[in-house]
């Protein structure tokens, strides 16, 4: 008896090691509802097949994940998969410690990727480092409901009627027109992209190491003056200004009337405005006079990580395949408002008869603005320790805004510190070449 | 008198007790700290790989650093007043507590209390505290707008985080300076009285002057801890800013290694920073330490 049982269980490990079984482990590094969306996903892989196992593991934040990912990696005792996030881009390019899915994967459609999704995270040659997972973009939101109530029946689509109305709901009492964290990624990135400003030279790193940032000397300096002196006529809030203390926190609760905001809050948004407000969401502001270019794809990718053998490798190409399958990206879309940058998804999108519906409603907007026309400046950011910058930017920008020095002395200073850490970025890597 | 080999018959039996503390010891301290030796002296690539020797590279970098001086000016400035706070409170309160005033014996109960409190929860109750719209000085806030303002201006952020920080020493420090009163005989006192000396005057020269070695030990303890134990309050508070007036050299050094991905940076500035809290605690023991007398 007992031997029959150990028999069945010798022959049931041999049949799942012949089929080259693994448990692998997924880091990601959201929280609240994208963090339910990304466990659902992960139990429908597990019960969608039984070959393998993805156990994912929620590190509290993008960047704790990455700090645990480098620390793990040098124990070697990192996961298969993690997902990072827009920033750190380069830094994973050039660590030695991933290998580009397209080299993984090589037969899958990568082409269906939109054109902006693909210039964010592709080598020189053409190859996608990363599979984009959650992807955003910036978009423009406003509470319909409070605009309506100040006169403001057209949603603003320039900076300049976006101000007309900040002045007109200040004027009807509104105390916080426009709130805005100051946030580098939407602030200077996303204008940058989409006004067709460089952040730095070498085509934003994407020619070499050796690039400088030059966004000092751009039109967005007078875009950030601008905040400043909006922000003193008290149309313009910052996180700390609001009650909420935090810009979407503010926007959701109806306390602020218009904000800029990744396309991936829209579900919390709507929650929160569902039976009070009404809200609209479009394209980022433009400033008069300048054409509309591309807004870069933000949000988080997934990379496939080295050191791992070949049962692993099997089970992280699986659950890769799994998540870029229409239905999935479709259900992930429509549980977080994040965007699907595959052009088949969008296509079920469209033939599913819902799309006009708004769990949909970020992505039709999303991708028109990543789709808009391109420049050599609005493919990305391919700089060198940019988590690091995003955070001086940050720091010199808010002495602007408390008042202690002026905007131009911030992004000079912001300039100067981000060059010393190009320079030593490219130092460390000497000799690199970029993939 | 025993000698204190009489104490332990075999000789090696104070080693085997000692040992799995050591132990704990050189693997959480000695061995970082000789990494972060070792590191500051190469360019380390954040995923390991490649590390180049720079020689004194990265020390020529970070003190020629503007941000660094700023962050160690900040840290000095944190130093001085936070530590004489945290150790001024609890010697008002524990003299308070000595004197048999009312309430005292609960209050001796109810000042330990912070001591069970973690740094990042302190940290997040005063971020509440000092919220200027709910916290306790929203009413300030209401009568003149824009006055308490920590999310913008540095210097409410910095108060915040003293007052943080000197909350979160009073229990300790009380206990330490209490105990030191309470160990001063009563006929001392009597007898100073006797002699007519009031209160204020027993307290300036009769308390204070015996309870230099606690006093002593607090500051040394407070100066050498508000150097690294403000990481929990700042992470949690102000994450270092606004404008980074609250990043202190221990979170500068936090912030460049993990979300910097500057190993050898980080590195650099744990030693450089960890060499002065040796220094600061040597010149302490020497110009201070040598005067108090510890006999009673």
């Amino acid at each position: 008896m007992k031997i029959s049982i150990l028999a069945a269980a010798a022959a049931v490990m041999a049949g799942a090691c012949s089929a080259q079984a693994a448990n692998i482990e997924f880091w990601y590094g959201n929280t609240g509802p994208v963090e339910t969306a990304i466990k659902a996903q992960c139990d429908a892989f597990n019960a969608a097949q039984t070959q393998h196992k993805v156990t994912c593991v929620g590190q509290g934040s993008y960047e704790v994940s990455m700090q645990k990912a480098i620390a793990a990696y040098r124990a070697k005792n990192h996961p298969v998969l993690i997902q990072f996030f827009d920033a750190g881009t380069l830094d994973l390019m050039l660590s030695n410690a991933v290998v580009p899915v397209q080299e993984i994967l090589p037969d899958v459609k990568w082409n269906s990727y939109i054109a902006g999704a693909r210039a964010y995270y592709e080598t020189s040659g053409g190859k996608l480092f990363a599979q984009p997972y959650n992807a955003s973009t910036l978009l423009f939101y406003t509470n319909k409901t409070e605009l309506e109530k100040a006169g403001v029946t057209q949603t603003p689509t320039t900076w300049e009627e976006v101000i007309d109305a900040a002045r007109k709901l200040k004027a009807a009492g509104h105390a916080c027109p426009f709130v805005t964290d100051g946030d580098t990624w939407r602030v200077l990135e996303q204008f940058s992209a989409r006004h067709g400003l460089p952040i730095a030279s070498r085509h934003n790193g994407y020619d070499g190491l050796d690039a400088e940032y030059v966004f000092n000397t751009t039109f967005v300096a007078k875009h950030l003056q601008n905040l400043v002196d909006w922000r003193k006529e008290g149309l313009v809030r910052l996180n700390a200004d609001t009650k909420a203390g935090n810009y979407t926190a503010a926007f959701n609760a109806g306390e602020c009337a218009m904000m800029e905001g990744s396309s991936g809050s829209y579900a919390a948004s709507t929650k929160a405005f569902d039976g009070k407000y009404q809200i609209t969401v479009n394209m980022a502001p433009m400033y008069k006079g300048y054409e509309r270019h591309n807004t870069l794809v933000g949000g988080a990718s997934i990379y496939v990580m080295k050191g791992h053998d070949q049962a692993e490798v099997d089970g992280a190409k699986a659950f890769l395949d799994f998540l870029r399958k229409p239905e999935q990206q479709m259900a992930f879309t429509a549980a977080t408002g994040y965007v699907p940058v595959t052009n088949d998804v969008l296509d079920a999108i469209n033939k599913s008869g819902d799309a006009k519906a708004a769990k949909y409603a970020t992505a039709a907007i999303g991708i028109e603005s990543m789709n808009q026309p391109p420049t050599a400046d609005s493919r990305g950011i391919r700089l060198g320790f940019y988590v690091q910058f995003r955070e001086i930017f940050m720091e010199e920008t808010q002495k602007a805004y408390a008042g202690q020095q002026t905007m131009q002395v911030s992004l000079d200073n912001a300039k100067k510190r981000g060059d010393e850490l190009l320079r030593r970025f490219e130092q460390t890597y000497k000799g690199v070449k970029l993939p | 008198m025993t000698s204190e080999s009489t104490l332990f018959s075999n000789r090696w039996l104070p080693v085997l007790l000692v040992a799995p503390f050591m132990l704990l010891i050189v693997l959480f301290f000695y061995v970082p700290i000789f990494q972060a030796f070792y590191w500051s002296f190469f360019l380390e690539q954040p995923f390991g790989g490649g590390s180049m020797f720079v020689g004194l590279d990265n020390f020529a970098r970070v003190l020629s650093d503007r941000e660094f001086w700023q962050a160690g000016g900040r840290t000095l400035v944190f130093m001085v007043t936070a530590s004489s706070l945290a150790v001024l409170i609890p010697l008002i309160l524990a003299v308070a507590a000595d004197r048999k005033i009312r309430l005292s014996l609960p209050a001796r109960n109810v000042l330990v209390w912070p001591k069970g409190v973690a740094g990042a929860s302190i940290g997040v109750v005063f971020a509440f505290v000092f919220n200027p719209f709910v916290g306790i000085l929203a009413p300030l806030n209401k009568a003149f707008p824009g006055i308490w303002a920590p999310g913008i201006d540095g210097t409410d952020a910095f108060i915040t985080l003293i007052a943080a920080h000197v909350w979160s020493g009073i229990p300790f420090n009380f206990v330490i300076l209490l105990a030191g009163l309470q160990s001063i005989p009563r006929t001392m006192q009597q007898a100073a009285a006797m002699d007519g000396a009031g209160p204020w005057r027993r307290i300036f020269d009769v308390q204070l002057p015996l309870i230099m070695p606690q006093l002593f030990l607090t500051l040394v303890l407070e100066f050498t801890e508000s150097v690294t134990s403000a990481f929990a309050l700042i992470d949690t508070i102000t994450h270092g800013g606004p404008g980074g007036a609250t990043t202190l050299l221990v979170y500068k050094i936090y912030k460049d290694g993990f979300s910097g991905y500057d190993l050898s940076g980080a590195a650099t500035q744990t030693a450089i920073l960890m060499v002065f809290v040796i220094l600061l605690t040597a010149a302490q023991f020497v110009f201070l330490g040598r005067r108090i007398n510890y006999e009673r």
